[in-house]
């Protein structure tokens, strides 16, 4: 490795952990406002430049909570294992923010520094051409479970211990499905690569969610409980578990969590996106060859930072119109919907998807026919979960209940 | 080792330096106080009776073990998603054993799909046990 690669890397990565934790920041104020509009209130709009009178719509609030953050008393509490109490935050950041390095943030940006050595064009990810990029992402958002459970145990707490056992058993149980959204996305790319998947999509101009109709909602919904954002933010409920595992946290270190979950909401978009909204690729907009001028790489960006932003706030409108999961419909939802219907997603993507090599299905036709055959296969799904009712289930105290009536399992 | 692994680790190490940063930081700036009730457990005001680490419900466990079985299970899958086009895959081992061999995309798409069904029927055994049930 040459030094100018080096440098190249480091330059990336400054560039990546300073805009990630700045938008981090201001995703946070954007919620703020986002919540007092849904609420109707004005929201945080008062810190400006401060010693002035200028309030620039309240820009200066997240700085001001950095601060606060650190000047406020860094305190452990005397019943915790010390150890695990202050590893558990920075496992969980580490996680959150390493996953960025395998993201790519555009395509490429044609541009010739005149530096020898250097990669040309430059690669808009920290680790480009990474052939198993799906899977540093699956790793890498599996350590954020061992943050979470080193946390609620090392806080010796209730609330914090019922916390780490429902996020665990949430998060495991949430990444079968999670695996096979993507497994249909990498059936039909076939590469594990983020940039080979967006340019299968922008070569053949269906995204992913045009032609994986059920593969995509089983994603987002898993990628939703991964984030654990509304309707699935039983982890750290406030009404009933204060705030779950990071109940004793406080100051800088609860600060650490709450960037993580946020960098945790804005990975699932981006993945969100990557794998099923097209990733940089708009139709007649921003092409689809791997040779692109200035112009198109800078639209391409745009596009992808664009696509990102808006599902950040369908994340935050949803969490607003949606009440939280009872435990059981979350299990519920998770092993007897999500898990069946991944499954046949996976089926029915790979059947269709091996008919088409087999037939050599190349006419115009061939594509739209296969995706309409994929939009049967979801709605008939959604009617058999409908009529099913999977989720409803009586969980109210029955009274004359009699002893044999008991379940033998429980 | 592996250089496209060697800008992930940087990355890994300079997220680390940044969150350790910034506990040091915290530690350095903040204010210290101590207190006899403040270094109790925050149980809403009341007195906490006993230890928090006591024994839980065993569901946790069986999704426990179950997801074990099936996100191994699932992982065997992804070597195949990979190979099924890949020209350097499937395609080319097909071309090397030639017609005579008995090897062939079909089979293995075949064989997948059986290992779908075991995996499904596996799923099927845990849902009449009551794995999924909570209440």
């Amino acid at each position: 490795m040459t030094t100018a690669a080096l440098i190249e890397i480091l330059v990336k990565v400054i560039l990546l952990l300073g805009g990630v934790m700045t938008a981090a920041a201001y995703f946070v104020l954007l919620e703020r406002r986002m919540a007092a509009w849904v609420q109707d209130r004005v929201g945080p709009n008062r810190v400006g430049i401060p010693l002035t009178r200028i309030r620039i719509f309240g820009l200066g609030q997240p700085l001001a909570d950095g601060v606060k953050f650190i000047m406020k008393e860094e305190y452990t509490p005397a019943h915790v294992d010390k150890r695990m109490y202050v590893l558990a935050p920075i496992v969980i950041l580490v996680a959150a923010l390493t996953v960025f390095a395998v993201i790519p943030f555009g395509s490429v940006l044609p541009v010739d520094l005149g530096i020898e050595g250097l990669s040309e064009p430059i690669r808009l990810v920290v680790a480009p051409g990474m052939d198993v990029a799906v899977f540093v992402i699956f790793g890498l958002s599996s350590i954020a479970v061992y943050g979470v459970i080193l946390g609620g145990w090392a806080s010796n707490n209730k609330y914090s211990f019922l916390g780490a056992l429902r996020s665990s058993a949430q998060l495991i149980a949430y990444e079968l499905p999670l695996g096979l959204g993507i497994l249909g996305v990498v059936v039909a790319a076939g590469s594990l690569d983020l940039e080979a998947i967006i340019s299968a999509q922008a070569t053949s101009g269906w995204w992913f969610i045009l032609a994986q109709p059920l593969g995509c909602v089983v994603f987002v919904v898993a990628a939703f409980a991964e984030a654990a954002r509304l309707p699935f933010d039983l982890p750290e409920c406030e009404q009933e578990l204060i705030g779950g595992y990071h109940t004793e946290y406080s100051g800088i270190k609860l600060l650490l969590f709450l960037v993580a979950e946020f960098l945790h909401m804005i990975t699932a978009a981006f993945l969100i996106v990557i794998l099923f909204l097209g990733g940089w690729h708009f139709w007649g907009l921003t092409g689809a060859g791997e040779q692109v001028g200035l112009v198109q790489a800078v639209l391409r960006v745009m596009v992808l930072s664009g696509k990102v932003f808006l599902v950040i706030l369908l994340f935050m409108l949803i969490r607003w119109s949606w009440p939280r999961f009872r435990f059981d419909q979350l299990m519920a939802l998770a092993w007897k919907v999500m898990l069946p219907l991944g499954l046949v997603n996976l089926v029915s993507v790979a059947i269709l998807d091996q008919l088409r090599t087999a037939w050599q299905l190349d006419a115009w036709w061939s594509n739209p026919l296969l995706i309409a055959a994929n939009w049967g296969i979801c709605l008939l799904a959604w009617i058999v979960v409908a009529y099913a009712q999977p989720l409803i289930a009586d969980n109210r105290p029955q009274q004359e209940l009699e002893l044999y009536d008991v379940d033998p399992q429980v | 080792m592996e250089p496209g692994l060697i800008p992930i680790l940087i990355l890994a190490a300079a997220s680390l330096a940044l969150a350790v940063g910034m506990l040091a930081l915290g530690s350095l700036l903040g204010p210290r106080r101590f207190g006899r009730v403040k270094q109790m457990p925050y149980e809403s005001g009341m007195d906490p009776i006993h230890d928090a680490r006591r024994r839980f419900d065993v569901r946790f466990h069986l999704v426990a073990i179950v997801f074990l079985v099936f996100d191994v299970e699932l992982l065997f899958l992804y070597p195949w998603a990979v190979a099924n086009k890949d020209p350097q895959g499937l395609p080319r081992i097909a071309e090397q054993v030639g017609q005579g061999g008995g090897f062939s995309g079909g089979l293995v798409f075949a064989e997948v799909l059986f290992f779908v069904a075991l995996l499904a029927m596996g799923f099927v055994y845990a849902w009449r046990k009551g794995v999924f049930r909570w209440r």
